[in-house]
């Protein structure tokens, strides 16, 4: 999996997954949410466009970055899940925690 | 009677890891059009999560040898994987999701949402899975 990073301003990160987001990369995941939390960035809007697969250890790398940047007094939202991601996020009742918006960079355009 | 059609993939982790049974299962898929996107979307989630479950539980430390076969018949797809690590710890009932900022422990419960069969045995210091989803008519 691939991940490149975008600086919106205001404290917003742009993360663009290109790949599968599974157990051996939801580490990955994990430290560039860290990273950017702790560079000032704690509004992280993950982009899921490029992610063709889903697994349980990639979910909870998600909940991981939602706790990082929430602890910062930030936030972490998901945009333009595919299918496969949708029914896994389906399947565990995390739709609401983890709601999908349409677009990354509007994510937090409501704040 | 419409062709029982077998893919079997042997791997050692580490260095195999899930994307290893991912890439097989692109063949299987390519040489099986007739499945639904729903019905490969569904049991491709539900065999990698036994596999991810076996390659971190199962390993005592010098890793784990699989042996996986993915049978599709008239009407059902079957994934039946055995290792070679300690004994399994999946159970065979679905169990309850953890609460909604848990990390991890989804997996099984993910496993029992897509497919129909979830069965285990433990047999010769050998761990044997298998798991069964009916295919959509």
């Amino acid at each position: 999996m691939d991940i490149t990073v975008k600086d919106l301003g205001a404290g917003v990160a742009v993360l663009q997954l290109d790949g599968r987001l599974n157990m051996v990369t939801a580490s990955c995941l994990r430290d560039h949410v860290g990273s950017a939390v702790a560079s000032g960035q704690n509004r992280i809007a993950v982009d899921l466009a490029g992610i063709d697969f889903i697994d349980s250890s990639g979910l909870g790398a998600l909940i991981n970055g939602l706790k990082t940047a929430r602890q910062a007094g930030g936030d972490l939202r998901i945009a333009a899940p595919n299918d496969q991601v949708k029914l896994v996020l389906q399947l565990t009742n995390m739709e609401r925690l983890l709601t999908a918006y349409d677009s990354a960079e509007t994510a937090f355009i409501d704040g | 009677m419409a062709e029982t059609r077998v893919h079997t993939l042997s791997m050692f982790a580490p260095p195999d890891d899930v994307d290893t049974v991912h890439n097989m299962l692109e063949s299987v898929w390519s040489s099986a059009p007739q499945i639904s996107m729903r019905d490969r979307v569904s049991f491709e989630t539900a065999l990698i999560e036994l596999a991810s479950n076996v390659i971190r539980h199962a390993d005592g430390g010098g890793g784990v040898s699989c042996a996986l076969t993915v049978e599709i018949t008239a009407d059902r797809i079957v994934g039946s994987l055995t290792d070679s690590g300690l004994a399994g710890n999946i159970s065979l009932v679905a169990p309850s999701m953890p609460g909604e900022l848990e990390e991890s422990g989804r997996g099984l419960s993910i496993i029992h949402a897509l497919v129909d069969e979830v069965d285990y045995d433990r047999c010769d210091d050998l761990n044997h899975w298998r798991i069964s989803r009916k295919l959509e008519s």
